[in-house]
């Protein structure tokens, strides 16, 4: 097993340890560095040191290494779906058309960054540069809180699960105000949409959990799949609650049988029509990273997190977590879209009262006793 | 030694008072949304520090998550030009 505050603290030390030893060097004539030098080399540094090298190594993993996976298995899986073969990046020294494509977003990655980054010239400037930050921020800082095993965790709060909601949740907001920072009809109606969708699906979410929580006795996300190896996994027992979770979370991220908010054959690109260049890139890779935290959200609540024989915990996580990822994208791919009143009628009027239901199913079984 | 928690405090109040006067000094309502949604979230901050972070939590779901947003919509729903100059053009 990795313990990844052990392997932080201890690049921490060697690395300040060098510091320490080049500024000690220093010191013998610039006085101040010898005290920088001690500094350096304190407990308390090196561990909020460690601290941040833990959260380097997630941050790295989640958006460079996750990334790359996750968009190459939905762009060749939808391919797939639709009788294609999906991206291929030819290698350049043969002239057939074969190859994986794995470093094709690599490629788009690089000709986005190329580009012009516009702003339009009616466009309130400043809200329209800081909304695509700030659902960036949430969508990585959902990783904080999320445990892939019982030490590579970044954060182990008491509440991390509704610490987890709670960053979801200011997602609709920054989405409300890039639609309205672009002044466009399309991207404030594909704003007003997406927050209005995001806004009724927050509730099943939350709701959705209670059950889970009731089970486990705990809001900690370490905690509950501890509970899980003790009994058994809640997506058994709680099977309406995990159905009900899966389309609410479908619905979050805007994809394909909920994506009114930038259904393209209406509205263009919904709120992200004049966003260009990186900013598109980085709001694009972004809902790529929500979909991952939603699938490693099902997978802590109902799949029984890292609990698995033989493997590493952390191996068994992105195995299931990958196993949801790919549920999802099959749903996203072969389902046709619904209508702005539709999906709020499915919000509002069916997942709310099933997810009230799944919270009277938990309550039975831990009434009975059997958890 | 500097104490951290006093550091952090005085920081983020000092967030807290810009924002809550933008809040009214704001000429756009949206903008005027945006500082009050940045208020909210540094007050859950600040509840961090006094070692209650489940307020803390629910405030940013509840306060900072829900609350803008209703603004939000209202503003939206509502005829634009109530707090803007008028135009030239016009």
């Amino acid at each position: 097993m990795i313990d990844l505050y052990g392997i932080s603290y201890g690049i921490g030390e060697w690395f300040m340890g060098i510091v320490a030893v080049i500024l000690d060097f220093f010191g013998q004539w610039i006085t101040p560095f010898q005290g920088l030098a001690d500094w350096l080399m304190r407990v308390e540094t090196l561990n909020l040191l460690a601290i941040l090298i833990e959260v380097m190594i997630m941050v790295v993993f989640v958006s460079i290494i996750n990334l790359f996976i996750i968009m190459w298995i939905e762009r060749k899986m939808y391919g797939r779906l639709q009788d294609r073969r999906g991206i291929m990046l030819p290698l350049p020294f043969r002239k057939i058309q074969k190859g994986t494509g794995f470093l094709q977003n690599l490629a788009d990655g690089m000709k986005l960054i190329q580009k012009e980054n516009i702003t339009p010239k009616n466009a309130d400037k400043w809200m329209f540069d800081i909304a695509p930050a700030i659902i960036v921020t949430t969508s990585v800082l959902v990783f904080v809180a999320i445990p892939f095993s019982e030490t590579f965790v970044v954060a182990e709060l008491e509440g991390g699960l509704i610490f987890i909601l709670a960053i979801l949740a200011i997602a609709p907001f920054a989405v409300l105000l890039a639609g309205w920072a672009s002044n466009n009809k399309y991207t404030l109606i594909g704003g007003m949409r997406g927050a209005a969708q995001m806004l009724a699906y927050e509730i099943p979410l939350i709701l959705a959990t209670v059950g889970v929580i009731l089970l486990a006795g705990s809001l900690n996300p370490v905690e509950i799949v501890l509970a899980q190896q003790r009994t058994i996994w809640y997506g058994i027992p709680l099977i309406l609650a995990l159905l009900v979770f899966l389309v609410a979370i479908v619905a979050e991220l805007e994809r394909l049988p909920f994506d009114i908010p930038e259904a393209e054959a209406e509205l263009v690109e919904g709120w992200l029509t004049e966003y260009s260049g990186m900013r598109f890139g980085l709001v694009f890779v972004a809902k790529w990273v929500r979909t991952y935290a939603g699938a490693a959200l099902i997978t802590v609540l109902f799949l029984g997190g890292w609990s698995g024989p033989i493997l590493p915990g952390e191996i068994w996580f992105i195995i299931k977590s990958y196993i949801v990822f790919i549920i999802i994208v099959w749903t996203t791919w072969s389902l046709p879209r619904t209508r702005i009143d539709q999906v709020l009628n499915i919000g509002w009027k069916r997942l709310i009262p099933l997810a009230l239901l799944s919270i009277v199913i938990a309550a039975v079984f831990k009434w009975v006793g059997w958890f | 030694m500097v104490e951290w928690d006093l550091f952090f405090f005085i920081a983020l109040s000092v967030v807290e008072i810009v924002a809550s006067i933008l809040v009214i000094a704001s000429k756009k309502l949206v903008h005027s949304a945006f500082w009050l949604a940045i208020t909210l979230i540094t007050m859950g901050g600040i509840y961090i520090l006094l070692r209650s972070e489940f307020i803390a939590v629910v405030q940013i779901l509840v306060y900072a998550g829900a609350v803008p947003v209703l603004f939000l919509f209202g503003i939206m729903l509502t005829r634009r030009e109530i707090m803007e100059e008028p135009n030239e053009q016009e």
